[in-house]
């Protein structure tokens, strides 16, 4: 406060979510100074000499909480239904532009990081090339590049097949040269054409390669995870986050492993739940069924994905009482999940059982922790930067309150929302 | 099932009719103009369900068109060498952001004139997805060069007449619209600007070519013998159309100018993009490099805060653009066929601002009327779209963009657009704050 480099923003908040505790404070200033905050006190006591000029922003009848931190994306994706085998055949000129708008769209919806889980090539850093060079709105970028898969794996059509202990080393020594923040590794199948969702991919010497080798370059891994077995090996290779975490048999049989989710506790391992998709899917399909145009095949579809989410929500429910920490992550826009509704995921996380307080923890300080970036992002402190969503109505009362967003701030700085450029 | 669409305004400018039309309006359905007139003398024709939109307070023009843009660039004085150096993804999306600006800034045409490898085509791909928006965009791919020509870094450097040909068909199977040649060298730093770049004969390759599938051609040229040679192989653009010598003499030379009047074709002076670079020397900001300035061969001393150097540029900058305002009065006083085409985001004029160049145009000589047909119906006509766009009449796109003030009054009104139509579609420009970031403003001390 006794900077000399008059660039003071001083925001005053009725209520604040500051991402640490788990009740809500009253009358608060936030001070900020350029992009970073430097004093979060209750207004009463704000002390800022009067000779110093300052920016004031007054939202005294709405809520204030950390920027959102979506810790699964894939800005690649459009949302539209199509699969990622179908994605792939667009050129990386095209998916360029896809992502840029995709950014944007995430950024004016309130999510002030994003964690990319794979994009097609050189893309993903080729945008943050476009946003350091002032081109491109975009959230703070934490980067996988490419995902790792084994030959016909999931996600390997966006250009990192590799075999062997070798390869895996390979791979991730050029992602990190490449500029990769973390590494995505798809330890089982998953909609991808050619590869197998019930069975592990990669070997345990393989994830064990991988994740030795990006600890070393201090990158995180996360691991794509659709059946249980896998998850075994990937926490056995001290993986980081485990994504979806489904627990399904090889033979495709439900099946919540007690053995496995203690392991996941114990290792102090992320889960990434992704239910969001589901409770989207399962929201359109009723919505249709409510205006009559429903047949008995949209009803057999609708029943499969409500018995799914029953059991996902389940097994949510048994690793949250874990102490498992839930970092959530929309996974959008894949599949028909498109940006700018992360609350649908933060939403569900409600419905799997956490109250509304834990599942905005999940979505900034949880999240920010599992992408490893939680130095300086993921809650209102202190010292952070300056990340802020205001939103009109208290989301602790109501989760969906999480959607009457008023205002976003990254760095300190304004977000146009309305901004189409 | 189609929707029949209305939009009322205060005055209409059609570009048919010379004087504009009070309480006009227009009718479009399908994104073509079905009928366009009096409200009062129309307004039977419109149907019950159509959707009405009313500007009773604005002016309504046919969307403009601007023959010479480049959504690789940025316009903030970096090189064309340096955009040639960058990723294609990288350019793809600065082009897609740029593509909103000049779609929002009321251009609902554009003729590309230098993109690198496929960017642009890929944009147009995107565009078809969904993906993305643009104007309608005619484009050519990239500009054929020779070795080390100006451009030659967007991936078109052929020699010879086989080769051009073969440049020409390659082209041509990728979908472009017309051919851009760089007929002279240029700011690329490899380049000559003075003297002429391909031969006679492979320029006729090019352009025979193009004739043989109805395209169109143009021509950068930054001296004479270029203009020339495009002539004589039959080019339909002069773009620059700079009157230099080999020695850089700048001369209006009346001969040439008669040739160009009696070939027929359209000269692009591109005088605005020089004004952009005046401004930003005498502001202090690190301009582009000349046309000629890169050959100086002092890129170190050049680019210093010297105040002998900086005062020298602005000096010679100042001059240059004196040359070709003179020049383009010339040429608009014999009647030769001056459109607009601005040249941004080229050097240090960024795209949204088309109407710079059409002030300049007025400077020299136009009226506020022939300025807006210069930038409507003369530009539509230059690129073979006379029959699509340029002017308010039954059968063409609907393409517009309402003015809060009239151009008529001022031509820099062309600037105050509050509402943008392409194909039938209103446009949704976002928020009014987000339309300004893109405004390129002169200087108080100009």
């Amino acid at each position: 406060m006794t900077n000399e480099n008059n660039n003071l923003l001083v925001i005053k908040i009725g209520q604040l979510i500051d991402g640490i505790s788990k009740s809500v404070k009253k009358d608060i200033s936030i001070v900020i100074n350029g992009n970073q905050i430097v004093d979060v006190k209750p207004s009463g006591e704000l002390d800022i000499p009067e000779n110093l000029n300052y920016k004031l922003l007054d939202y005294s009848d709405k809520t204030a909480l950390p920027g959102l931190v979506d810790s699964h994306v894939h800005l690649t994706g459009i949302g539209d239904g199509r699969t990622g085998d179908e994605l792939v055949t667009l050129s990386d000129e095209i998916l360029s532009i896809n992502m840029a708008n995709n950014a944007r769209v995430h950024l004016q919806s309130g999510v002030t990081t994003v964690r990319d889980c794979g994009a097609k090539n050189n893309t993903a850093f080729h945008l943050r090339q476009a946003v350091e060079m002032g081109i491109a709105e975009s959230p703070r970028l934490v980067l996988s590049g490419r995902p790792l898969a084994i030959i016909g794996g999931h996600l390997g059509y966006f250009g990192e097949e590799i075999t062997g202990e070798d390869e895996c080393r390979a791979a991730v020594r050029y992602l990190v040269k490449q500029g990769a923040d973390f590494i995505k590794v798809t330890a089982t199948g998953g909609s991808t054409r050619t590869s197998f969702p019930l069975r592990p991919s990669f070997s345990q010497q393989e994830l064990n390669v991988i994740a030795e080798e990006a600890h070393k370059f201090g990158k995180h891994v996360a691991a794509h995870c659709a059946s249980s077995e896998a998850m075994k090996r990937v926490l056995n290779a001290g993986i980081d986050t485990i994504i979806h975490g489904v627990f399904k048999e090889v033979d495709g049989t439900n099946k919540y492993r007690e053995d496995i989710a203690e392991l996941i506790a114990e290792k102090g391992a992320y889960v990434n739940p992704t239910i969001g998709a589901a409770s989207l899917k399962i929201k359109t399909m009723e919505s249709k069924k409510e205006n009559g145009n429903f047949t008995e095949q949209d009803q057999e579809e609708l029943d499969s994905i409500n018995r799914e989410q029953e059991h996902r929500l389940e097994c949510f429910n048994k690793l949250i009482n874990l102490g498992v920490p839930m970092s959530a992550g929309s996974d959008s826009a894949w599949g028909q999940y498109k940006m700018g509704n992360y609350f649908e995921e933060i939403e569900a996380h409600v419905k799997g059982g956490q109250s509304p307080i834990d599942a905005i923890m999940s979505a900034t300080n949880i999240a920010s922790k599992s992408c490893w970036i939680d130095d300086n992002l993921g809650s209102i402190e202190t010292g952070k930067l300056a990340d802020i969503l205001i939103v009109k109505e208290d989301p602790t009362k109501q989760i969906e309150n999480l959607r009457t967003v008023v205002d976003v701030i990254k760095d300190g700085q304004l977000i146009d929302r309305q901004s189409l450029l | 099932m189609s929707e029949q669409s209305v939009i009322k305004s205060k005055i209409m400018i059609d570009m048919v009719n010379k004087n504009p039309i009070e309480d006009g309006a227009v009718i479009f359905e399908n994104g073509l103009i079905t009928l366009s007139g009096h409200y009062e003398k129309i307004k039977n024709k419109i149907k019950f369900n159509a959707k009405i939109y009313d500007y009773n307070d604005s002016v309504l023009i046919p969307g403009m068109v601007d023959c010479h843009t480049h959504h690789n660039g940025f316009g903030d004085g970096r090189s064309g060498d340096s955009i040639g150096g960058m990723e294609d993804n990288i350019l793809s999306i600065k082009s897609a952001k740029n593509a909103k600006t000049s779609l929002f800034s009321g251009v609902t045409t554009i003729r590309e004139n230098g993109p690198k490898n496929l960017t642009m085509m890929k944009l147009r791909d995107a565009v078809n997805q969904g993906l993305a928006i643009a104007p309608r965009m005619v484009l050519p791919g990239r500009p054929i060069a020779i070795i080390g020509g100006h451009m030659g870094y967007f991936g078109g450097e052929v020699t010879g007449p086989v080769e051009s040909l073969a440049l020409a068909r390659q082209l041509i199977k990728e979908g472009v619209d017309y051919f851009k040649i760089t007929a002279t060298g240029g700011s690329t730093a490899t380049s000559f600007p003075l003297r002429p770049s391909f031969s006679q004969k492979e320029l006729d390759a090019v352009t025979n070519e193009a004739k043989n599938y109805g395209l169109l051609t143009a021509t950068h040229c930054l001296s004479m013998e270029g203009i020339d040679n495009s002539l004589n192989a039959g080019v339909d653009m002069i773009i620059h159309c700079n009157f230099d010598n080999e020695k850089g003499e700048s001369k209006f030379n009346e001969k040439l100018a008669e040739k160009i009047a009696k070939k027929g074709a359209f000269v692009n002076p591109t005088l605005h993009v020089g004004r952009a670079r005046l401004w930003n020397l005498a502001i202090g900001k690190n301009p582009s490099l000349g046309g000629g300035e890169n050959k100086k061969r002092l890129s170190s001393s050049i680019r210093s805060d010297r105040k002998d150097i900086l005062e020298a540029r602005l000096d010679a900058a100042k001059l240059s653009l004196e040359n070709k305002l003179d020049h383009c009065r010339q040429m608009i006083d014999m009647g030769l066929k001056v459109i607009t085409g601005s040249d941004s985001s080229w050097g240090d004029y960024s795209l949204g601002n088309t109407f710079h160049e059409t002030e300049l145009l007025v400077e020299s000589g136009y009226s506020n009327y022939e300025g807006l047909k210069s930038v409507t119906i003369n530009a539509a006509m230059a690129l073979g779209l006379g029959d699509t766009a340029g002017s308010i009449a039954k059968g063409k796109s609907a393409d517009f963009a309402i003015l809060k003030s009239n151009p008529l009054d001022d031509i820099k009104n062309l600037s105050s657009v509050e509402e943008v139509f392409l194909m039938g579609q209103h446009i949704d420009r976002g928020s009014d704050e987000s339309n300004k970031t893109y405004s390129q403003i002169k200087p108080a001390q100009f």
